[in-house]
């Protein structure tokens, strides 16, 4: 049957990318090291603060959270953000080359990527749709128009998504 | 000690943590633990890197609502940490790690009151830089709160007792 035959060849090619990712230095040296894996741990939680001082705060003013805070002016703390985001990318695949098996087949990985492609695309939707527009409410008390509170939101749950599918991941290794 | 550990370990919301086999069990309790995190220190980082000149545009006295976000997280964690001493009292009440955490959160929280009289005193406006000894606070925060996680994340890495009659 052809969707038997798509899926074996779905795992074979899933099997190949399991031991590269095994076998790169980089894995090595996180099951080899003692203090790696806490360290990059740390680290991991350090670049979530630096996401949640950044972008989460800019989403609670998006939702209308804090409202004397000048909206655009809070913007230029977002490269922050990204900049927490990218070490967690960075930890991220480091954690993924030790052990791939844990996260590859790990229900909780799939919701955590399925969050953070989430929080991607409403990304773009900001950038295109809502950015041009944040002088308008930046003004103290004016109530953000449905569209900045619509990206604030779903930023919002997305983040707490990534950080609870996060937590989930030792409950739901293969 | 262990008379007390053992006695904390039997009460019966402890075994439900630990032995419930639901996500809405202990799982549920380190996810609030998480999120607390992200709000209580998010919002000391939002008022920290303006205090030391990022978005110098933001009047630093517009942030005191954040202050909410934080006392929110802070009250979160308070009632999930206790929740998760209360199913592992052992494991966090014999490692030395545990009590440095705490301290470390006693001293971020100082500082954060330290910074909170700037910001509610209207000290720095928009286009304005801090002054002197509100960056020093700020700096200090910041490093105090990446220790606290450190020494928080270690835990699970030094202790040595898990239960009374269980080692980690």
């Amino acid at each position: 049957m052809l969707i038997v035959m798509e899926w074996d060849w779905l795992n074979d090619h899933l099997r190949a990318v399991l031991n590269t990712l095994y076998y790169t230095p980089m894995g090595e040296f996180m099951r080899t090291s003692t203090w790696a894996w806490p360290t990059f741990e740390s680290l991991h939680f350090i670049g979530m603060s630096l996401l949640a001082g950044t972008i989460v705060m800019f989403d609670l003013r998006l939702l209308g959270f804090a409202r004397a805070v000048p909206v655009r002016a809070l913007h230029r703390l977002i490269p922050f953000g990204i900049a927490g985001f990218l070490v967690n990318m960075l930890t991220g695949i480091c954690f993924i080359c030790a052990t791939p098996d844990q996260y590859l087949f790990n229900a909780a990985f799939r919701w955590k990527v399925i969050f953070i492609v989430i929080a991607g695309l409403n990304v773009m939707f900001f950038y295109t749709r809502v950015f041009r527009r944040l002088e308008a409410f930046s003004a103290e008390n004016v109530a953000p128009p449905l569209p900045a509170r619509l990206v604030g939101g779903i930023s919002l749950g997305a983040w707490i998504g990534v950080m609870s599918a996060g937590r989930l991941l030792t409950f739901f290794r293969p | 000690m262990d008379a007390f550990f053992s006695w904390v370990e039997g009460w019966p919301l402890g075994v439900w943590l630990r032995e419930e086999p639901t996500i809405w069990a202990f799982p549920f309790v380190l996810i609030l633990h998480t999120v607390g995190l992200a709000f209580l220190v998010g919002a000391n980082v939002a008022i920290d890197f303006r205090a030391l000149g990022g978005a110098p545009g933001v009047p630093l006295v517009s942030m005191r609502r954040y202050y909410r976000a934080m006392w929110a997280g802070f009250w979160v964690n308070a009632v999930s940490g206790v929740l998760l001493l209360i199913a592992y009292p052992t494991k966090a009440l014999t490692n030395p790690l545990f009590y440095l955490k705490l301290l470390l959160i006693a001293v971020g929280l100082v500082l954060a009151n330290a910074i909170r009289g700037y910001v509610f005193g209207g000290a720095v406006g928009a286009g304005a830089t801090a002054p002197r000894r509100l960056r020093v606070l700020a700096a200090a925060s910041l490093a105090i709160w990446a220790a606290s996680i450190t020494a928080g994340r270690l835990l699970a890495y030094t202790c040595t007792r898990l239960m009374v009659d269980a080692s980690c």
